[in-house]
């Protein structure tokens, strides 16, 4: 058995609940766009690398403060979400899901490759206006960084949950999600809450870009974070949002819990493999996740 | 659709022209084919290694070549994927390639039959297979640097040194990527660790390594080690060195393999000030210090250019220019050997094991290649991040040689 | 292939459904045959020999990727795993047992089925994206066993030296003579996949494809015909594995990762999904993608980009140009590369006349 020490025990679940929100945040995204357009997005971490790519490169070439370039960033990323929905996801509306897979895992290739010949090969950081040292409560140590990620995850939580319930931009985009054909017999401009969704995204990955990037450097690595997301959301339901951050907290604590109980005895490894053999059990025995809307498929 | 369909078709053909390559022309030219990863997960490493490679070959070449032979060495990007590798390898192979230097591990495992079958030395300094230091057994694979079990070995050296002498009942952290390359030094440090009496634990950082939170906490917090041995690639060095401060884990009970210890690192983890106390191994030395780099400054001011900045990366770009250089003395060993005619890959193979009592001024270590020998002896330095900048720790040093020896015996 | 017919005089069943309706179709498949297994390997040099060679192994991998996805409409996201399992199974029965390559493919494409129809399992609860990525996760547990199992990968190093092949004592060594070990098994994956597709089995799965819920009412255990599918998939993928490491020598799963599996799915989605030439024409397209751009970059490349530049562009460009035109394809010609062989073979059917 394993010392069961609370003190451990407390640190890991501290790291594991920042870090899960912080995982949240990239699924936010990849919620966003599913909830609105029933696209699934294979490139959301490409989303955040790019991102923090504008974000480290307007830094470094303009010698723009952190403010300025994480706006430049979110700016850069609303236009890149409203182009690719208009280029990639519009031609494609009505086909098949693997269609629109692939598409944006061709997405996913064209960023890397443009994020690199435009910012070059080299790591960037991005330098957020926060100290690098950790804040300590008793043992648990909270660096800022992931306060200040945590912080917007919550923030981006409760502003959607709001969004989508209460305003009426939110409910148009309810209802495209359900049926655009109703949704066009009701007056509903499908096409411009698709942009509008796609941008939303774009947001969102833009701000996780900034906070990922000055935790761990931007380059063309930072893309891989983006598979973190399945587990995080078939955990949570794909068009919940609220699931995208209970999610991201379940898998950072899982992860954490895995590396410092299990790994010792099989050798490592156990962090990565945990959140996908929990993914599986959940696709087996409730695949819409915890908050999920169940798919009723209709003859 | 037909138009595009016409169109298709006569783009291949059109790109199929141009991709008869010419072989290396009767002039006297020798072909060095290097491949490289710009691009993919170890472009860290791949974007100065390899200019540092051309570079050396300008400076040869602006001296008059090997014995009178220009080299040219062209350079393909494998993107740390195999079957590019492969490709490449026919590619320079049909050119006319006399010696190679590949480029990642898989990949030398990959084409290790190949460069038997053809006949083609290649190099793979400081990672590769490590048991191709028998050169009975892997006849055209040269390390001619620290295979990673060389690295363990030298780590262990280093750390009972810092460790007053002795290991035992010592604690040491042994941190490693997890993946084969990664895993390599293990059965060295569980052998050393029967022999000194040390206590080990392992921590694997799966790939790709960004976040390692939990295994730094149980290292800072619960195991709390003497010392730990960091052997990562990639972007996870400097992701761990940001932990390390982060947790408040002295850097200075930390080494990091030869991939784990370049200024890239530093910087990426946040700068000198953060990584100040940090041991990283080298296998070329370090910092700005030699002869040669100055002659490869000098050069781009002739030609009105800037030195490139992949040179600010000492580390790195240094073992690009080891990596040339003793190229450069393979053939030009070989050409000596057999009257001044362009070389085959047998001889380069045996240029290769001449070498000895070459050190560039102390940026190569004092290697000797022989036929049985293909590591040159396992030499390591230990550099430290002191003050901005890294400073010489150790001389060249070799460490366990005949555990590193049985272990190569041992593999198959 | 290239045959025009004059109207339909079949009179008999098995007529009307034969592989080779027309004598001349029996021709131009035997053209076929000669320039790619006689002419090409005579008088090619060895280095394009060699990319024919790896166009070959992505052929199997590509017919068996189309049979799952292609035909089932099933997406898999795994595929590579399954690759390195038949890779290591049958690196393992050569160093271990010495077994002969006769044994070693079908058995690692064994290995490979077993594990393939488990995977599928879930198919039996959950549809479309959803097992998509359940596969993505097979892949990454696959890998991540293999890693961490010695038994299986051979030790720390995870790769497996074996030795090539051997028949009737002669190795195979040189590239020509591994082109024709390889067309040998294209040509049986190719065969193979045209008999099932005529067959009941791969009725069934194209009646899943197309309405799963209506093949259910009309008595196709579609449960089983599922699995089936994900099995002979994951056969072929296997078998693919095993080929890999008999041309390079070595088994190593990090030759199959995550990247590997997009790519198949790349071939057989430019390809076109649900053909066998789809396979083959997308096979051939994705493998030469990265080779042609270095090509036309070393030729044209000087002019847009300096020295320096142009080596960190290459493989950059190459990763946009696979993007790009997988969007490409998907947007504009959605039934792929065999949608456009199509399109050209009708236009000479009725040719000189416009219709």
């Amino acid at each position: 058995m394993p010392e069961f020490e609370w003190g451990f025990t407390l640190v890991l679940l501290t790291n594991g609940v920042m870090i899960g929100l912080m995982y949240a945040l990239i699924a936010l995204g990849f919620v966003l766009i599913y909830k609105a357009t029933d696209a699934i997005n294979f490139a959301q971490g490409e989303f955040v690398m790019f991102a923090g790519f504008i974000a480290a490169g307007a830094a470094d070439i303009f010698a723009l403060p952190f403010w300025a370039s994480a706006l430049l960033s979110i700016g850069g990323m609303v236009a890149l979400g409203f182009g690719l929905e208009r280029i990639v996801l519009r031609p494609l509306i009505g086909r098949p899901i693997i269609a629109v897979v692939m598409a944006t895992i061709g997405l996913a290739a064209v960023l890397r490759g443009v994020a690199t010949m435009a910012f070059g090969a080299g790591t960037r950081a991005i330098v957020m206006p926060v100290s690098d040292e950790p804040i300590e409560l008793g043992i648990v140590m909270l660096p800022p960084v992931q306060l200040v990620g945590a912080g917007i995850s919550l923030a981006f939580l409760a502003a959607f949950t709001w969004f989508f319930l209460k305003s009426r931009i939110g409910i148009a985009m309810r209802a495209v999600a359900d049926s655009q054909q109703v949704a066009m017999a009701m007056g509903i401009n499908v096409r411009r809450y698709f942009a509008l969704a796609w941008a939303m995204a774009g947001v969102v990955s833009a701000l996780g870009g900034v906070v990922w990037g000055t935790m761990l450097g931007v380059d063309n690595q930072l893309a891989l974070v983006g598979l973190k997301v399945f587990p995080v959301v078939i955990l949570g339901g794909l068009d919940s949002i609220l699931g995208a951050v209970i999610g991201g907290l379940i898998v950072g604590v899982v992860e954490n819990f895995a590396a410092g109980y299990f790994d010792p005895y099989v050798g490592g490894g156990t962090k990565d493999f945990a959140p996908y053999v929990l993914m599986i059990a959940v696709l087996m025995l409730r695949p819409e996740g915890m908050f999920g809307r169940r798919r009723i498929e209709r003859v | 659709m037909k138009r595009l369909s016409e169109a298709a078709i006569g783009l291949a053909l059109g790109a199929a022209m141009f991709g008869f390559a010419a072989p290396a022309s009767a002039q006297k030219e020798v072909l060095i084919g290097t491949q490289c990863d710009r691009t993919g997960p170890t472009q860290i490493v791949g974007i100065r290694i390899c200019p540092a490679q051309q570079d050396y070959f300008s400076l040869i070449n602006s001296k008059g070549g090997i014995e009178g032979f220009k080299i040219v060495a062209p350079e393909i990007d494998n993107e740390y994927k195999v079957p590019p590798a492969v490709e490449a390898y026919e590619r320079q192979k049909q050119q006319g390639a006399v010696s190679m230097a590949l480029y990642g591990t898989p990949q030398v495992q990959a084409l290790n039959q190949k460069l038997t079958e053809d006949k083609m030395p290649a190099t793979s300094p400081g990672f590769g297979i490590s048991a191709a230091a028998d050169g009975g057994r892997f006849p055209y694979l040269f390390p001619i640097a620290a295979t990673y079990w060389s690295q363990g070995a030298a780590s262990i050296q280093f750390a009972k040194d810092k460790l007053g002498g002795s290991l035992k009942g010592k604690k040491i952290a042994y941190v490693f990527y997890d993946n084969p390359a990664g895993r390599e030094p293990l059965p060295i440090l569980e052998d050393l660790q029967k022999i000194e009496g040390f206590e080990l634990r392992s921590f694997a950082v799966p790939p790709p390594g960004v976040e390692m939170g939990a295994q730094v906490l149980d290292i800072s917090q619960r195991y709390r080690p003497d010392f730990v041995i960091d052997h990562l690639f990639g972007r996870s060095p400097s992701v761990a060195i940001k932990e390390y401060k982060r947790a408040g884990f002295p850097l200075s009970k930390v080494l990091g393999l030869v991939w784990a210890s370049a200024e890239a690192d530093i910087e990426a983890a946040g700068g000198w000030g953060v990584a100040e106390g940090y041991h990283t191994m080298q296998f070329a030395g370090a910092g700005d210090d030699f002869p040669v780099r100055k002659q490869i400054k000098e050069l781009y001011k002739a030609q009105g250019k800037e030195p490139p900045k992949e040179m600010d990366d000492t580390v790195i770009y240094n073992r690009g220019l080891l990596n040339a250089a003793l190229h450069v003395e393979a053939i030009r060993a070989a050409i000596k050997a057999n009257g001044g005619k362009k070389p085959t890959g047998e001889e380069v193979k045996k240029g290769f094991e001449s070498i000895h009592d070459f050190t560039l001024d102390g940026l190569v270590p004092p290697l000797k290649v022989t036929a049985a020998d293909h590591e040159g002896g396992g030499w390591v330095q230990v550099f430290q991040a002191k003050g901005g900048k890294f400073v010489k720790e150790t001389e060249w040093f070799r460490a366990y040689p005949e555990v590193v020896a049985a272990a190569v015996k041992k593999a198959e | 292939m290239f045959h025009r017919e004059a109207g339909v005089f079949k009179t008999s069943y098995a007529a009307d459904m034969a592989l080779y309706p027309l004598p001349i179709a029996k021709w131009a498949v035997a053209a076929c045959a000669g320039l790619f297994i006689v002419i090409a390997p005579l008088t090619l040099t060895e280095y394009y020999v060699s990319i024919l060679n790896l166009i070959l192994i992505a052929c199997v991998g590509a017919l068996g990727l189309n049979i799952l996805v292609g035909y089932t409409g099933q997406i898999s996201i795994g595929h590579g795993a399954f690759m390195s399992v038949g890779a290591y199974t049958a690196a393992n029965l050569v160093t271990q047992l010495g077994a002969p390559f006769w044994i070693t493919i079908p058995a690692g494409g064994l290995m490979a089925a077993l594990i393939g129809a488990l995977v599928g399992i879930p198919s039996l609860r959950i549809k479309g994206i959803y097992l998509a990525i359940a596969t993505l996760a097979a892949q990454l547990i696959i890998e991540w066993t293999i890693n961490h199992v010695p038994a299986i990968s051979g030790g720390v190093q995870a790769s497996i030296q074996v030795p090539r092949p051997t028949l009737f004592g002669m190795q195979l060594k040189t590239q020509t003579q591994l082109y024709l070990f390889l067309m040998f098994f294209v040509v049986l994956a190719i065969v193979g996949t045209s008999n099932l597709m005529r067959s009941r089995i791969g009725r069934a799965f194209i009646a899943i494809r197309d309405q799963d819920i209506a093949a259910e009412i009309i008595g196709i255990n579609i449960f089983r015909y599922k699995l089936w599918a994900f099995a002979i998939s994951s056969f072929y993928a296997g078998v693919t594995g095993v080929l890999y490491t008999y041309y390079l020598g070595i088994a190593n799963y990090e030759q199959f990762q995550l990247t590997v599996s997009i790519d198949y799915l790349a071939m057989i989605i430019i390809g076109g999904l649900g053909s066998i030439l789809g396979s083959i024409f997308g096979a051939i397209f994705v493998t030469l993608l990265p080779i042609v751009t270095r090509w036309t970059l070393e030729a044209f490349g000087g002019v847009l980009f300096s020295q320096a530049d142009l080596l960190n562009s290459i493989s950059n460009l190459r990763l946009i140009m696979f993007g790009v035109l997988i969007i490409f394809f998907l947007v504009v010609e959605p039934e792929g590369l065999n949608r456009l062989w199509r399109n050209i073979r009708n236009y000479f059917r009725v040719w000189p006349f416009s219709y």
